[in-house]
């Protein structure tokens, strides 16, 4: 249903922040992008949402959604795409919502545009989708503002808007990075959920493998702008083929996936506009040799997409 | 007096913060009874203006030949050889019955003199907002959305040099524009609204765009500046990833939070179109309030220039208080600072 | 852009003292025959209606005007820096007095003052300043208020006091350091309002009494002859927009701030 192909994303107009990458989400699927912050999981989805930052551009490459062109939509178009079949939840719900409008107009407002709800149904549909949600007290909050809820209960009202238009793909952009630990579980499980009963297929980035491994079929690893590793998600954390990965994998909070006090990988990514045209994880790689200062080809092993010339040689460790 | 009107954001009309004297009698009740203490402050300064006058009314009025002991029959009837404070009291009970007394010159009744004159100044007012916002408002709105193109620039740029321009300067400037060079409007006069709307408009249009000029200029300022501020957070790109359309991603939720700098203006701005209009007035040759005070103060009219000022901080106030209300709703209670 | 503008403030202050002797002619001599003449040599911005040398006029004119402008600045200075301190530390009486009365003088209009007041207590132009003076307190007394409730609160006034300095003394060397140059910043754009409502004024024949040369009193007279001068009302015009900006930039430049601190 998605499709991204060989996307190029630039930056100022010359810098490379996003190169190569393709990936698809079928109806109903999951997929997830992890990576550190800056290694362009976060471009992608915004390209993929046709909002990038201002000095950001798609260089080349195309995304497609069914059978629409996104990177040739105009506005007009995008209207029409954006919150009837792509919408999008964030991190920092609050700052996502109008401050000045209680969020039961704003989801009413969503409803009525676009499921064309007329304003008399409205409230009661709106407190119906709040309810659906999981929130307790659905009509008591359609009347409050932003700055009134907590963090797990404005994320739920986003996700709210988000599937009021019934959309067919939901970006989820780190959007349980700031709730605590255990509302995170609850907001991934409602996403679970969404997923059964609607059918509503899932982008879902996040830094933290753990958490795409609750929710995602499938997998794809960032790092400095490439997918270094695609496949899907059971086998990737069973038998990481990049070494990224696997440093991913030590880090991540899978099985305790609750647990705060992470390790951390030694080293940076690279700088942008400073990408060695070989290898970009070389530098902070543990098995490292003279072959991998050349350019790297995505290359299939074990059935999924790898970015490392020893892909099929070194024998990673799984979690 | 732009100069003034002008920079909320600068150190000079940081609002004084306050929290840790929290302002009692916030909200409606607060909203009305600051106004009225106000207008007691102001209407003891008007009056006691007044009473430093020093000439005195009966010698003015009876002339040279007066005696003492007419002045004092004179005082007597004015009520003038009373305690300052009961003849404040006196004169504030009268005016607030519609009863500002008689001007010591023509003895028409003050009060009939203002209200003949009234109309004028508050249709022309309220035409002078409407130009202010429309003016101000789309050329603020239009700098926001071409940031840093060639329409902000000159925004920019006419916005502060009409700050510094003299306000007859613009005014003059516009009669010499419309009326002397292209012809197409008159040069000054009036003709009231009862004679039609486009009549009235012909005359009144070019002494309302003198008026707004300077508002709509730091409207314009303002709403720039806020409006770039709210185009760049999350919630716009959240609307817009809702699929809600441009025109309504800008005036139902980007303005809603970006207006309020410049409804401030606006509430600030109102004394300054009344200032204005004394200087507007005289350029058009209007039958107005401002050309009455001018009239009463060249002939030292004491209570028809205590009159004219009371009338003009009422209305002041009542706009002042409209526009505070305004700004209540449109903040949700709980982010109020 | 802030050394041009201290530059051509320098210039304005120069004229401002010494314009009248370096005018060429006697500002107030007239010649009929000369009235309303194009500029010369002789007459570098040509002459009003009455044949008299608007360079000259300007020159002569620089004095007063600058002066009444800083003379309502006083004013304001005056009675809105005190009683901005005062409010600040002589209990929530007389602040609340102070406040009311700082709204009160905030209802009214400029101009509209000025001429009621000149109405009442006569023409001239000192009684015209005061009362512009007057408006520009709650100006002040804002500002000075909102530098002075932060200090109300910082921890040194604070030790000062536990040490037992006396409050005149807290005031004068704590608080006058903080206070003083965001009323500098203010005193600087109140200034150009002032310059601007003294023009407005001259043009309503208020204050400022004929003969004498203020700019606004050139402008208006030039506004009166435009089918014959058209370009005549853009020198003196100029000249106040000028002043105005710069004491306007002067205002807005951060490093004033720094400056002045």
């Amino acid at each position: 249903m998605l499709r991204v192909e060989d996307l190029h994303l630039t930056v100022g107009g010359d810098l490379e922040a996003v190169r190569q990458v393709s990936l698809t989400v079928g109806r109903g699927e999951s997929l997830g992008l992890v990576g550190e912050s800056g290694s362009g999981k976060t471009l992608t989805c915004r390209a993929v949402l046709g909002v990038l930052p201002p000095g950001v551009a798609v260089s080349r490459g195309r995304i497609a959604l069914g059978d629409t062109d996104l990177t040739a939509l105009d506005r007009r178009g995008w209207d029409r795409v954006r919150g009837n079949r792509i919408a999008a939840v964030f991190q920092d719900p609050a700052s996502y919502l109008n401050p000045s409008l209680t969020v039961g107009r704003q989801l009413a407002e969503q409803l009525r545009l676009k499921r064309g709800l007329p304003r008399g149904e409205t409230r009661a549909a709106a407190v119906a989708l709040l309810e659906a949600m999981g929130i307790r007290r659905a009509p008591a909050v359609f009347d409050q503002y932003p700055h009134e809820l907590s963090g797990g209960m404005l994320q739920r009202t986003l996700i709210a808007i988000a599937v009021a238009g019934r959309p067919d793909l939901l970006v989820a952009d780190e959007a349980t990075t700031a709730l605590d630990p255990a509302v995170q579980a609850e907001v991934l499980d409602l996403l679970r959920q969404l997923r059964e009963e609607r059918g509503l297929a899932l982008l879902l980035v996040s830094h933290d493998l753990a958490v795409v491994a609750e929710v995602c079929d499938r997998v794809a690893v960032f790092y400095a702008g490439e997918i270094v590793e695609h496949g899907p998600t059971d086998e990737v954390i069973a038998n990481p083929r990049h070494p990224y990965t696997e440093a991913l994998l030590r880090v991540a909070s899978l099985g305790d996936w609750r647990r705060r006090d992470l390790e951390v990988i030694p080293g940076r990514p690279p700088e942008l506009g400073a990408f060695s045209t070989g290898c970009r994880f070389a530098e902070r790689c543990a098995h490292f040799t003279e072959r991998c200062g050349t350019p790297v080809p995505l290359s299939t092993v074990d059935g999924r997409t790898v970015r490392c010339h020893r892909a099929a040689e070194l024998a990673l460790v799984g979690a | 007096m732009t100069t003034l009107l002008d920079r909320p954001q600068a150190p000079a009309r940081a609002p004084a913060p306050a929290p840790a004297r929290p302002r009692r009698r916030r909200g409606r009740i607060g909203a009305l009874a600051t106004p009225v203490v106000v207008f007691l402050f102001s209407s003891l300064l008007t009056f006691g203006l007044g009473a430093l006058s020093p000439s005195n009314p009966a010698a003015a009025v009876l002339g040279e030949t007066a005696t003492p002991a007419d002045i004092a029959r004179m005082n007597h009837e004015f009520g003038l050889d009373r305690p300052f404070l009961v003849q404040y009291l006196d004169w504030l009970g009268s005016a607030l019955t519609g009863d500002l007394g008689r001007s010591y010159f023509t003895t028409i009744p003050v009060a009939d003199s203002i209200f003949a004159a009234l109309p004028v100044d508050l249709a022309l007012a309220v035409l002078a907002v409407l130009l202010a916002v429309l003016l101000g408002g789309s050329a603020g709105i239009g700098a926001a959305l071409r940031r840093g193109g060639r329409l902000d620039r000159a925004v920019t740029v006419v916005a502060s040099a009409l700050g510094t321009l003299p306000p007859f300067v613009v005014g003059i400037g516009l009669v010499v524009i419309f009326s002397v060079l292209l012809k197409v409007l008159p040069a000054g006069g009036y003709v009231g609204l009862e004679h039609g709307l486009l009549p009235w408009l012909r005359f009144a249009i070019l002494p309302a765009l003198a008026l707004s000029l300077d508002i709509a200029a730091s409207i314009a300022r303002q709403l720039r500046t806020s409006l770039v501020a709210q185009l760049g957070e999350n919630y716009v790109t959240g609307a817009v990833v809702r699929g809600l359309g441009a025109r309504r991603v800008l005036f139902r939720h980007a303005l809603r939070n970006a207006i309020g700098p410049a409804v401030t203006v606006l509430g600030i701005g109102v004394p300054i179109v009344l200032g204005g209009a004394v200087v507007t007035e005289k350029i058009f040759n209007l039958p107005g309030v401002a050309q009455l005070t001018l009239q009463a103060a060249a002939q030292h009219d004491v209570p028809l220039i205590q009159g004219t000022l009371l009338v003009t901080v009422t209305v002041v106030l009542l706009c002042n208080t409209l526009v505070n209300m305004a700004l209540l709703r449109l903040t949700p209670q709980g982010r109020r600072s | 852009m802030r050394r041009l503008a201290l530059a051509a403030l320098a210039v304005v202050a120069l004229l401002a003292v010494a314009g009248g002797l370096l005018a060429p002619h006697d500002p107030l001599a007239q010649d009929p025959d000369l009235a309303l003449h194009a500029p010369t040599w002789a007459h570098p911005f040509g002459t009003d209606y009455l044949g008299r040398d608007v360079f000259s006029r300007l020159l002569a004119g620089t004095g007063t005007t600058v002066a009444a402008a800083v003379e309502s600045v006083g004013v304001g200075l005056l009675l809105g820096v005190v009683p901005g301190l005062a409010s600040l530390w002589l209990g929530r009486g007389v602040e609340w007095v102070l406040l009311r009365a700082v709204d009160a003088l905030m209802t009214l209009p400029f101009i509209v003052f000025a001429v009621a007041v000149t109405g009442i207590l006569g023409n001239g132009l000192t009684q015209a300043m005061i009362a512009i003076g007057m408006l520009f307190a709650p100006l002040f007394f804002r500002v000075t208020r909102a530098a002075g409730l932060a200090l109300t609160r910082a921890q040194y006034v604070e030790a000062a006091e536990l040490f037992g300095a006396s409050r005149s003394r807290i005031l004068r060397t704590h608080v006058w350091g903080k206070v003083l140059p965001t009323v500098a910043v203010t005193a600087a754009q109140a200034t150009g309002g002032a310059l601007l409502a003294v023009s407005s004024l001259s043009f309503l024949g208020i204050g400022v009494q004929p003969p004498a040369p203020t700019w606004g009193g050139v402008l208006a007279s030039d506004l009166g002859f435009l089918a014959q001068q058209p370009w005549a009302p853009v020198i003196p015009a100029a000249l106040i927009a000028l002043t105005v900006a710069a004491l306007n930039t002067l205002a807005d430049d951060r490093g004033t701030l720094r400056v002045a601190r």
